[in-house]
This record gives C-alpha cells, structure tokens and sequence, in this order.
C-alpha cells in the first residue's frame, strides 16, 4: 500500500518513472519505455511522413497519457495481489491480471511497433479502454466493493437473458415434430411445415386482434340476441333455423350471430367504457393488412440475411459432412435416430447437387427443349383461361334461363376443380422436357399452378362482385318497403287503439322488413368456401395417401404386379400443391375477414388441426423423394406468392370500403353513406377541433404530391444502393474463388486452371518455348480426372427408390461390449 | 460424494495433473468425482463398459472409436492420469493464455492437438494417413444400409478428391488440417468444464 502510495504522488508528466518495487514486469517495462521514447520519436518522425507535424503533437498527447495510465496500472498491480475473491474465482482473477499486464506492456511497447500512426493511436484507445475497465476488478481501493458489486449483478443479468433465451427457444411450438419430419423427409418437406407454422403464428396474432377488439366488445357490451331487427332470425326462417342442413350452410342462427358482418350495431359508442366499435371495426380491418404486409416484408427482409456465404462452403462439401455432422451433445435415442437419418438424408442432397453440376450436355438441345415447354404450358394456361371465361359467360346466360338441369348449374364449380386436378399433373409431366435441378423445378412448377389458380380466383371474385350489384339495386326498392312498413304499422296501430298518447310498443324483431345485407352474404361465400376446401383437403390426404398406403401395404400379397414398385406405390408429399393450398387460402382469410369476424378464428382452428394431422400423416403414409433436394436458403419465393396475394386481396375490400355503400340496415357502418365516413366522425367528434383542422390541411394535394414524390425518389435510391453492393459483393466473391483456384493449383503443382493465370505464365522468362508437352499434360490428366469424377458424383449410379423409411440407428440398440478390432498390420496398400 | 472423493487424490498429484493439462484446481476435483461415479468397480481406473454406460457415447456411431481413445495403446484399463490427458484436448482455447514455459511444448488444447486427437479417431491402422477403407468404415457406421455400397464408394472417392493434395489417395493429417481449415473447431472441439 506504501508503494502504491508514493507512486501516486510522483510527477504526472513524462513516462520516465523509477517504478521501484512492483511487479519486475513493469520495472523493465519503465526501462524500456525510456529507452524506446528516445528512439520512437526520431523513428516515428522518419516513418511517419505524411503525419508530419499532426504526428508529433500527437506523439506529445501519447506520452502524458500514457505516463497516467502506467502510474495508475502500477499503484493498482501492487494492491490486485492482496486481493480478496469476493466475485470471481482464482482463475479468472489470475487471468484477468495477466490480461491487464499484457495490455499494459503493449501499451508501453507500442512506440517501437512498425504501425502506421492512425493504428498505434486505436490500438492505444483500446487499450486503455481494456485497462480502465478492469483495474476496477483488481481492486481500486474507494469504489473496489461498488465495482464487485456492479460485476455481480452484470454476471447475473447475463446469465438472466442466457435463461430467457432458452425458454424463448424451448418455447417455439412443435419443433421437435418438424425436426423429425426433417430428418426423414429432406429440409425441402420441412420447409412446408415451418411455412405452416409461420401462418399459424401470423393468424393467432390477426385472431386475438379481431377478436379482442372487435367481437369480445360486442359480446360483452354490445344489445343481445333479438333486441333488433339485424340481430333476429326473421320471422320466414325461423322454424328452420335451427336445422342442421342451414346451420351447415352458415344461415339461421349462425347468420344472424357475431360471425358476420351483419350482426354488429351502429351505435356510436357501446357501453359504460364508451367503447366505439364501428370505428374499432374499420380500423382492425384495415390493421389486418397492415399488420399482414409488414410482418412478410420484415420475413422477406430477414431471410435475405441468410442466403449468401453459401459459395464459401462449396469447397470441402463432403469432408465436412464426413468429418463434423454428428452432434456429440446428443443424449436422448429418438433424437439420435433422427440425427442418424438426416445425417444419411443430407449425403443424398449433397449427391443429386453434385450429379446437376457435373452436366455438361448439349446446350442447344436444352434450351430448346425449355422453350418448347414454356410454349407448350403457356397454350395450355391460355386455353384454361379461355375455357373459365367461357363457362362463366354462359353460366351468366344460365341464370336469366329456368329450365337448367343440375349439369348447368354447376357446370362452372365442375369444371374448375377438373382443371385444378388434370392441370398440375400435366404442367409437372411436361416439366421433365427441361431437366431442372429440383429446387428449381419446384418454383416453376409453383409459378405455374399459382397462375392457374389465379384463374380460378378471378371467376369467383367475378361472381360474387356480380351478387353485390344485384343487392345493391335490390336495397333501394327494400329500403323504401321498409319504410313504407313501419309508417303503415304505426298509422294501423293508432287506428285500431284510439289512443293518440300512446306509443305504439315496438315492432317485434322478427317481423320487421330486413334489407339483402350484402356483405353478410359475402362473408357467408367465404366461410362456405373456406370450409369446403378445408373438408377437400383433409379427404385428399385420407384418401389418396392414407387409404392408398394402406392398400399397397396390405393388398401387395394378393396382387398380380408389385404394388410398391410399381404403380400406384406409396405417395411422395406433394410440396408445391400444399403451399400453394395455403397461401391461396390464406388470401381468402385476408379477403374474408372484413366481412366475417369469426373467419379468423376458424382459420387458426384449421391450421392447428392442420398441422397435427399432415404431420402424422406425412410420417405414417409417405416416402421421400426419389430425389431429396434442399430447400433453398431462403424462404423469399413463398413469401413472394403470399406477398402478391396479399396485394390481390388487398383491392376488393378497398374497394368496399371507398365506393361502395354499406346496406342501410345492418353492419355497424349502416346509415352511413360510405364506409370510411366513421374515421370523419370521429375526427369532428371525439377529438380536438385543430386536429380536424390540421388533417383537412394535410390532405391538401399540395402536400401529398411532394411527398408521394419524395418516396419514389427514396426508393429509387435505395434500389441504387443495394445493387452496388450486390455488385460489390459479387466481385468479392469472385476474388475469393479466383484466389482458392490459384492456391489449389499452386498446391498440385499442375498448370493454373485459369486461362489468363496460363497465358501469363507462358510468358515467364524461364518458361521456354515449349508450351506443347504441357498442355497435352493437362488434357491428358483431365479426362482422367472427369472419369474419376464422374463416378464420384454418383452420377452414374442408378439412385434407388427407398422404399422402407429410414432403417434405426443400428447403435441405438444398446452398447456395443465387444472391443474394437485392434489393427496393427503393415499400413493398407 | 466430493469429500469422499478428493480424499483419494493427493495435492501432488493434482498440482502434476494441473502442470500437464492446464486445468484449475476445482476443475480436477469436479472431474475426479465425476470418474470416481463411473468407476462402478472402484478399482481407481475405468474400464470400457464403464464407459458405454454413458448415453451419449452409446449412441454415437463413431462411440466406440472415441472410447477406444481413451484407452492407450493395448490397455484395457485408463486410470485418472490417462482419463484427465484425453479430456485435455477438449479444454476451451484461452486466448491470453501465456506460455509459462517455453519449452513445455505446445499446450494440450491447442488447435493442432484437437485435430490430432479427431485425426486419430479415422485413422485405425495409425499410419497417420486415412485410406479410402477407413472412410468407408466410418461412412457405414454413420449411415448404416440407407446408402448402396457404390454410392458410399463414391462419397468416399468424392471426400479423397476434395482433400487430397498430393494425391496419394489418401489424407494425411496436414491435408486433414486444410480441409477443416474453415471450421472452427477451437469452439466446437471444447467443453466449457465450468468452475
């Protein structure tokens, strides 16, 4: 302590201490510093030129803080040794003093370091960044227990969020299913399903919104059944309102309930809490999309991070997956046969990668053969096309006509759903002309479906915007009945009691003349929809895999062929018409939505069911691929499709909102002449006067055009950025490779593999002039490094068709007690 | 457990161990008591089948081979000297860790060593090279009858050709040392033997 303190008395200026009595470290060191101070400061002016006499001056600052520096680290080193280990161990404590030494020393060595100024000063702040830090923890004398106490409490934070990491992971639902499903199917199938899971989290989000906001206030706060006339079953459909048949087609008593559109009331503010529910409606169906688009473009943005860096690992592929692919922390036996079986699952990717980049046909043929596909799909989508247009056309003639039979009536579902099940087979049958890798043949394959499925969605929208402008001219004529009705009973009810003073009671529910509630019938067609492509789904997969497993498994002994190698076989999962499943579906939630609140909440019920059941599914009846491809890095070309149909859903119910005029006599937007004039009465009513005002004068055109201006041009520079660095990091990338081929072959000692490298190299005083036997050299070794290759590649191998899942883990069975084969022969041949 | 444990290991003997290993103190106790568990037949040394009592070597496919690391040569007993050499290799690589003695040599841990130690693992005959039949044993242990026999030849060839430098048809340990060049197995090949 004696020393420390007299260190600390000593002049503040120069370096040049006499630091008697520390540790022997920093008495050399002092020594040192004096010796190399001499020294640096002519060698520094000589090297460092273009600092000049910004360097000296600084040079000059080096010195005084260093000199602090050294006198605080040596009256601290002195105290570190009588230390008590309050907080740390004798281990770390030991190890953060060595530490604190060796930057101390670096400091004082850094004048004879050949650096550049710029470095010497940056290395020199961290440094002593690193020292001040942690003197503290050797003990400082005043605040020494307020810094123990400060390390403590940052080590039990940390391993506080280590914690809560770990229960946010173990948190993440059904992880180790699709871990499973992983290993055994391919990383391609188990995209599908963390898709799945993805969906699942995007709808419980839209659920709770919906619910929470919009139909829990309603319940709880709302009129109950049969106060009104919208919340009535009307007095003609009341003694089949409860049959199963119209409950099963969404009318009686679901009709008029909280799933639809039609049941909510247009009161202001409902309830003691004032609560505005047709505002809150607006406003959670426009969040819905909101919420929808910027949770996918924050997953696209994501993603994006992911791919790249991939080329880096194309070098060593197999001796890593060798060397480094199974997992020693691996306690648990089922785990471990997963493990086992996507250990084997990820060789057969690594094969079917290796076979599409050893290739090398005929490139004329190929592309030809592409753009004979393309044509050939491009006619068969046209005349899809057509034939919808075709079919709705007379289906249109059908409706003013009678006398249709039951052919006609459904002659538009009929031939939708053929084209839905002969076209995909078809697009995947012609898709074998253009030899893809699979990867890439799934997308196109998806592209293709998807814009066939567009056709599909057209005709519907096409229907049911159709129903809607009948409604719409119908609700004139009813909405003057309705009137007409209640003046008349009001006038027969004075009649008929002679009493002007009275108040008539009011008409009862039930009787009262109901207007056609067109978005409740919208929102009917979508529930319907949903529900029947949920029913198709589910049988589908009963059927054509579950009952096709079962008779192939069973009926193979008493069938003429073998069923499992030949035809029907067990199913493959059929991964782009699955997706497409959902994304399309999805986009008839996000369009439903507005119009039945209760859509949501049947849609997360789906897709959970889904889940359990397509996993099962998957495991029990399916086999893998016959080629096991890996999914892409990213998921961006899902996200891409949901994207577009986000945008497709997106306009009808704008469109709603903005132009059409809710139905007079229900929906909590009723009397009102358009939709969005809630958000108005809002802003007159409920908030103060000068938001009013300063709204009114943002929607000035002068403003939004400058800034709808600003955007584009915001947009366009960003786009400009990133191509740069793609660019950038293209180059890169090059750079790299080029770089790993020169050293490849420096190693081998051959001939450079790049042309320019080759050249240059002839031109190498020494080379000779005989560059002939070289280059037959060359050739020579490279057919015989493509035979090689070729059958490394597996290429030429016939890849089998597993039949049975993956065999078990063969250690799983128990420890193995007979001792390994001791070799000590000669080394093999 | 521990008292009774740590009493059979003497000061000496864990001041040598620490020399060695570069373990701390409570390290070596905390290891001492876990062998002293394994070791049902209390004879002070393990045996194999202590060993395959631990799950997670029983249903490694590459357990055997890591047991058999353990043992040396043509012994079939390692007692706590042995056990605490081996668990060296896989102490986390310091980063300040000063050489207290030059000329002890590299430290167990090293990057070298850790690599050495997998290198051994492949390599049965220890002829310091790994030969195409070497590979083909440990493909078949890690992916059992999924994968024909031609196919495995091929992931073999196709592993030879990729590290292969000198091409002699097999991967000597400085091949070896490229080919995991990029991995980072200072992290991976490290237990975090905690204080």
């Amino acid at each position: 302590m004696t020393n420390g303190g007299s260190t600390a008395r000593r002049p503040k200026r120069r370096g040049r201490k006499r630091g008697s009595g520390e540790t022997n470290g920093s008495e050399g060191e002092v020594g040192g510093e004096v010796g190399a101070e001499e020294g640096g400061e002519g060698g520094g002016t000589g090297s460092v030129e273009d600092a000049g006499g910004k360097g000296k001056s600084k040079k000059d600052k080096d010195k005084d803080k260093k000199g602090k520096k050294k006198k605080k680290g040596k009256g601290n080193s002195s105290d570190s040794k009588s230390d008590s280990e309050e907080s740390m161990s004798a281990g770390e404590l030991a190890a953060l003093m060595e530490a604190v030494d060796e930057k101390k020393k670096l400091i004082a060595n850094l004048r004879s370091k050949p650096w550049r100024m710029k470095r010497r000063l940056h290395v020199l702040r961290e440094a002593q960044e690193f020292v001040d830090k942690f003197e503290g923890a050797l003990g400082k004398g005043k605040n020494k227990a307020l810094y123990a106490f400060k390390i403590m409490m940052m080590k039990k934070w940390i391993k506080f969020l280590r914690d809560f990491e770990n229960f946010k992971t173990a948190c993440i639902p059904w992880e180790r299913k699709i871990k499973e499903v992983e290993s055994h199917y391919g990383s391609s199938v188990a995209s599908y399903f963390i898709f799945l899971r993805w969906m699942y989290g995007l709808n419980l989000v839209l659920f709770a919104l919906t619910f929470g906001l919009v139909v829990i206030p309603e319940i709880l706060m709302g009129l109950p059944y049969g106060a009104i006339p919208r919340k009535t079953v009307p007095r003609a459909e009341q003694p089949t309102a409860q049959d199963y048949s119209t409950l099963m087609d969404f009318n009686g008593y679901c009709k008029y309930s909280v799933l639809f559109y039609g049941y909510y009331n247009d009161q202001r503010t409902i309830g003691p809490l004032k609560f505005r529910l047709p505002l809150s409606y607006l406003m959670v169906g426009i969040g819905t999309f909101g919420y929808s688009l910027m949770v996918v473009i924050r997953t696209m943005a994501n993603n994006l991070d992911v791919g790249g860096g991939d080329d880096a690992d194309s070098e060593f592929t197999f001796s890593w997956k060798m060397f480094t692919s199974w997992d020693y922390l691996i306690g648990n036996p089922e785990t471990a046969d997963n493990k086992y079986a996507s250990i084997t699952t990820s060789f057969k990717e690594s094969i079917v990668d290796e076979q599409d980049r050893q290739k090398d046909e005929n490139i004329h043929l190929r592309r030809f053969l592409r753009v004979l596909a393309n044509f050939m799909i491009t006619c068969t989508l046209g005349g899809s096309g057509y034939l919808i247009f075709f079919v709705v056309k007379r289906s249109q003639e059908f409706a003013t006509r009678d006398d249709i039979g039951w052919y006609e009536k459904n002659e538009v579902e009929i031939v939708m759903s053929l084209l839905g099940l002969v076209c995909p087979p078809l697009f995947e049958t012609i898709a074998e002309l253009e030899d893809y890798h699979p990867r890439i043949a799934l997308k196109w394959q998806l592209g293709r479906i998807f814009a066939l499925f567009l056709g599909n969605l057209y005709t519907f929208l096409f229907a049911l915007f159709d129903e809607v402008n009948n409604k719409l001219d119908d609700e004139m004529q009813i909405r003057n009945a309705s009137i007409w009705f209640t003046k008349e009973y009001y006038a027969n009810f004075s009649r008929y009691n002679n009493d002007s003073e009275a108040t008539p009671p009011p008409i009862n529910p039930a009787d009262a003349i109901r207007g056609p509630c067109w978005e409740t019938d919208v929102g009917i067609e979508f529930v319907k929809l949903t529900v029947s492509d949920i029913q198709v789904t589910y049988l589908t997969i009963f059927i054509g895999d579950f009952l096709r497993a079962f008779f192939v498994r069973f009926f193979n002994y008493c069938w003429c062929w073998d069923l499992e190698a030949g035809w029907p076989s067990y199913g493959e999962f059929d991964i782009s018409g699955n997706v497409l499943g959902l994304v399309f579906n999805q986009g008839m939630i996000w369009m439903g939505a507005f119009y039945a609140p209760g859509l949501v909440g049947i849609n997360v019920l789906r897709l959970l069911s889904s889940m359990y059941y397509q996993c099962w599914a998957v495991m029990c009846c399916n086999v893998p691929h016959e080629r096991v491809f890996k999914a892409s890095k990213s998921n961006n070309f899902y996200m891409g499709l949901l994207l577009l149909i986000l945008f497709l859903s997106l306009l009808p119910v704008v469109f709603t909102i903005m132009t059409l005029p809710p139905s007079f006599d229900c929906g909590p937007f009723s009397g009102k002449e358009k939709m969005f004039h809630v958000i108005m009465e809002t802003i007159e009513l409920d908030l103060p006067s000068f938001v009013g005002s300063l709204f009114t004068s943002l929607a000035n055109p002068g403003l939004i055009i400058p800034g709808v201006l600003l955007m584009v041009l915001a947009i366009y520079y960003l786009n400009a950025t990133s191509k740069a660095y793609m660019t950038a990091n293209n180059e890169l990338k090059k750079k790299m490779q080029m770089a790993r081929d020169e050293e490849k072959a420096r190693r081998n000692n051959k001939d450079s593999t790049n042309e320019v490298m080759k050249d240059l190299e002839y031109l190498l005083p020494g080379r000779g002039w005989e560059p002939d036997p070289e280059p037959e050299e060359v050739k020579e070794e490279k057919p015989a490094k493509k035979t090689k290759v070729k059958p490394g590649a597996a290429g030429d191998v016939k890849v089998q068709k597993d039949v049975s899942l993956a065999s078990e883990n063969p250690n799983g069975k128990g420890p193995v007690t007979k001792q390994p084969k001791k070799s000590k022969g000669p080394p093999k041949e | 457990m521990g008292s009774r444990a740590s009493s059979l290991l003497r000061e000496e003997d864990i001041e040598e161990i620490k020399k060695e290993t570069g373990f701390s103190h409570s390290q070596i106790t905390r290891l001492y008591s876990r062998f002293h568990s394994l070791d049902k037949g209390e004879n002070g040394a393990l045996s194999r089948e202590d060993f395959q009592r631990i799950p997670e070597l029983a249903i490694n496919p590459l357990g055997d081979r890591i047991i058999n690391a353990f043992f040396p040569e043509g012994e079939d007993q390692v007692n706590f000297r042995g056990f605490m050499r081996t668990l060296a290799h896989f102490r986390p690589v310091e980063d300040n860790e000063k050489n207290k003695d030059p000329d002890a040599g590299e430290p167990l841990n090293s990057r070298n060593n850790k690599l050495l130690f997998a290198f051994r693992l492949y390599d049965l005959d220890r002829d310091d090279k790994i030969s195409r039949d070497e590979l083909l044993q440990v493909l078949r242990m890690m992916v059992g009858v999924n994968i024909s026999d031609e196919q495995l030849g091929s992931i073999a060839d196709r592993t030879i050709q990729e590290a292969d430098a000198n091409g002699d048809m097999c991967i000597s340990f400085s091949e070896f040392i490229k080919a995991l060049e990029k991995v980072d197995v200072e992290q991976k090949m490290s237990i975090r033997f905690l204080h």
